[in-house]
């Protein structure tokens, strides 16, 4: 892919990122949000795509946008909110004073992303984010965290059966 | 080719965007998802950087935290369900016992 | 890639990883007796016991484990004499709280199986945390911890107080982790590692080359960013330990959550938080620890400038004085001791600003001490709590009357952590000042000067509220004259607090020997 296609590319998929992830913000109704933010979740798959991340892409749809997100809209809909109750935002001045901060967080970030100066990405090898290159480091060298994000997510399903179960 | 930093201005405006929904909104639900946005926008930067230095590092720890995002969204869900049983709203001003 | 290296230093770090496979085969083997057990009259006592064997099979299989220093799982955790000497606390923490729990009524006896298991993963999380040497470890173990927390805290079914303190605890924890892990991915990017040891190196790389450009008359480009991820990390540490301004979930969630957890909560995790907080700036960020003082040339002059010993200082004045300022209007003991454990991680913020041998001797010591005197404070307020049904300080009227052995072991519990002489929180304080004193003859030696004059303030205000206290239980008439009861295991745990919060305040000796000897950190 040339410079200027895959440049196109970036911003095909960043300008309705960042549409779809100021979406989640403005909107009162969570399912507007739950919305927006698959396709957030979608459009930075993409991104992940162009950064030859391919792995971890194909696990942005798979449990992101699919089994996270499907869990939010599962429990939008399992409380059947209505309007009424699904809540005011805060008053302006607080989510002005929100946004500045905000921005300031941004601005810093941003002073220190333009210190470090832009970087052109190196070549990568073939199997570069590739499954079999990914997996092979997490069956080797990250082992131990795998092992433990499994008891992890163990406890997180026995304690959300605990949680939200009225009768044991 | 795409420069580095692009990618991490991406990633720092997803973030504030996150922090920004986090300290404004006031429905639940739609906190946790900002919570999400942040985490992606920290993947992002680890996923740039990996592709920077041509390690594979950052896309090991990109996918851990899918995995912790996602066993913390189902504990915070269910919370959020526990919460909504005993109070009917998932308004954040509303629920609010525990002041002295 | 040869894979193989990499396989079989997995195999062969197992002999080090002993005590936590068995607190994971524990845990599991907890689910399944909560089930066999179901229908058992004797449920609660059989779980209870089974939980203690657990921790006593890691606890053996810790202490006959090989001490030598070395990383594990291809540098993911390191096996060093610091993380041993987290883990017991962590041990001694976990028996306590299974213990006390067994005869408290907060937690339901259907339920106690999973209670308990979801506690044996949690300290299998501390124990990863105390052993981190990774970036994804930390931010791993962390979020094991807090998991299995969030779950714990909303443990009271159909109790609104308890639900709002573990949403409150998701919310905060989750804000928490996501911009630790935005400030670590920026550490990643800027050394190319996520290995705690290695970034040790490269940060003083990049340091001399930040030097360098400085002495040029350029702008030393890494320096914002080192500085922006660092305090992002700060965020995820200090919500473990709540330091301010990461405390606010702290009074709502010690409320809401079943009091023999809370204990649990207030020693255990901020414990953890100190021991990654060691690693992380002492084993990163530090110079070689050939001389007393670790930042000679470490962490002053990798991030170019910036005082991280003095900007730790500000947190730790800040913190201290709000906990203790706050504690002075509460009327609930549990709230009461939720801003006093704020205070508390105050001064033992102070010990970790001091960057040196005795500071981290400090750190490790007062955490010791706060374990016992800060679970006996809790294990009073469940005693009274058990009979009354409410943690209001006015139900600690005439509690002297009532119940004179509670009453005199909260006194001295109160005492100690007050920080009086002969009570062991007296010993802690003494170390922490010492190693802040230390400095105070140093460079900037007045700012050092002023940090400790502030903490003897706030040692001062805490007496007040803690007065209120004995006061109410000693002066005050009861409202009703019956004498109190408490379960014979929990007066026996009492009565065994005081004693060793009295011998650590009069022969403190083994407890420095023991820190001491556990001083050593592993750098790779």
């Amino acid at each position: 892919m040339g410079d200027r296609a895959e440049m196109a590319v970036f911003w095909i998929f960043t300008v309705p990122l960042i549409a779809a992830s100021l979406g989640v913000v403005v909107t009162k109704n969570p399912i507007t949000a739950a919305m927006s933010l698959v396709g957030a979740f979608f459009c930075l798959a993409g991104i992940y795509v162009l950064l030859t991340a391919h792995l971890v892409a194909f696990l942005q749809i798979l449990v992101y946008a699919g089994a996270i997100m499907v869990l939010f809209l599962f429990v939008i809909m399992l409380l059947a909110l209505q309007e009424e109750i699904l809540g005011v935002s805060r008053i302006k001045v607080m989510q002005g004073f929100g946004a500045l901060g905000c921005v300031g967080v941004f601005a810093v970030i941003y002073r220190a992303i333009l210190a470090t100066g832009p970087r052109m990405m190196p070549q990568v090898g073939e199997d570069y984010g590739t499954v079999k290159a990914v997996g092979r480091i997490l069956f080797t060298q990250y082992l131990l965290p795998f092992e433990a994000t499994s008891l992890l997510l163990l406890v997180a399903i026995v304690g959300a059966v605990v949680v939200a179960k009225q009768r044991i | 080719m795409v420069p580095s930093s692009y990618y991490l201005a991406l990633a720092a405006i997803l973030f504030s965007i996150g922090l920004f929904g986090v300290v404004s909104k006031r429905n639940i639900l739609i906190v946790f998802m900002c919570i999400e946005l942040m985490l992606n926008a920290a993947n992002l930067t680890f996923l740039a950087f990996a592709r920077q230095s041509g390690n594979m590092a950052g896309h090991a720890i990109a996918f851990f935290v899918i995995a912790v995002a996602a066993a913390e969204a189902a504990v915070g869900l269910a919370i959020v369900i526990a919460i909504y049983r005993t109070r009917g709203t998932l308004h954040m001003d509303e629920v609010r016992v525990l002041r002295d | 890639m040869d894979y193989l290296p990499f396989i079989q230093e997995n195999l062969r770090s197992t002999a080090w990883f002993r005590p936590e496979l068995a607190l994971t085969f524990g845990a599991v083997l907890l689910f399944l007796l909560d089930l066999v057990w179901r229908d058992a009259a004797t449920r609660v006592s059989r779980l209870s016991a089974a939980t203690l064997v657990v921790l006593g099979v890691a606890a053996a299989l810790l202490a006959v484990q090989p001490a030598d220093a070395q990383m594990l799982f291809n540098g993911m955790i390191a096996n060093d004499a610091l993380s041993i000497f987290f883990k017991w606390l962590f041990l001694a923490a976990a028996a306590l709280t299974v213990i006390i729990s067994a005869q408290a009524k907060d937690i339901r006896p259907e339920r106690s199986g999973e209670f308990q298991a979801i506690l044996l993963t949690v300290v299998l999380g501390l124990f990863l945390m105390a052993s981190s040497a990774n970036l994804l470890m930390i931010y791993l173990s962390l979020e094991l911890v807090s998991i299995g927390s969030y779950i714990l805290t909303g443990f009271k079914k159909g109790d609104r107080k308890a639900v709002e303190a573990s949403l409150k605890y998701v919310i905060y924890g989750g804000v928490a982790s996501g911009v630790m892990l935005f400030g670590m991915s920026y550490l990643y990017g800027l050394t190319g590692t996520a290995d705690l040891p290695e970034m040790a190196r490269r940060i003083g790389t990049l340091s001399q080359t930040m030097a360098q450009a400085q002495a040029m008359g350029g702008q030393a480009a890494i320096r914002l960013t080192l500085i922006l991820a660092v305090i992002f990390v700060l965020a995820g540490i200090g919500y473990k330990v709540a330091a301010v301004p990461w405390h606010m979930w702290c009074p709502d969630v010690y409320e809401g959550a079943p009091t023999p957890f809370t204990g649990f909560l207030s020693v255990g995790p901020k414990a953890a938080g100190f021991a990654v907080a060691l690693r992380f700036f002492y084993g990163a960020f530090a110079a070689q620890p050939g001389t007393p003082l670790f930042d000679a040339q470490g962490l002053g002059a990798a991030v170019a400038g910036i005082p991280w010993p003095a900007v730790i200082g500000v947190v730790a004045a800040i913190t201290m004085t709000l906990g203790n300022f706050t504690a002075l209007g509460q009327t609930n003991l549990k709230r009461l001791l939720a801003y006093s454990s704020i205070a508390h991680a105050g001064y033992t913020l102070m010990g970790l600003s001091a960057l040196s041998k005795t500071g981290m001797q400090s750190v490790m010591i007062y955490m010791s001490i706060y374990l016992i005197m800060n679970l006996g404070a809790f294990l009073a307020v469940i005693v009274v709590a058990q009979t009354t049904g409410s943690e209001s300080i006015y139900e600690y009227r005439g509690l002297g009357k009532r119940a004179p052995l509670a009453a005199t072991a909260f006194a001295v519990f109160l005492f100690s952590l007050t920080g009086i002489p002969p009570f062991a929180g007296f010993i802690g304080k003494y170390y922490l000042f010492l190693a802040v004193l230390e400095r105070a003859s140093g460079p900037a030696g007045n700012w050092w000067m002023a940090l400790a004059i502030c903490g003897a303030l706030n040692s001062a205000v805490s007496l007040y509220y803690y007065a209120r206290v004995l006061k109410a239980m000693f002066l005050e008439s009861p409202y009703r004259d019956e004498p109190m009861g408490a379960a014979i295991g929990h007066r026996m745990l009492l009565g065994a607090f005081s004693a060793a919060v009295l011998v650590f305040g009069v022969a403190p000796g083994l407890l420095v020997q023991w820190t001491e000897r556990s001083l050593q950190l592993f750098r790779g």
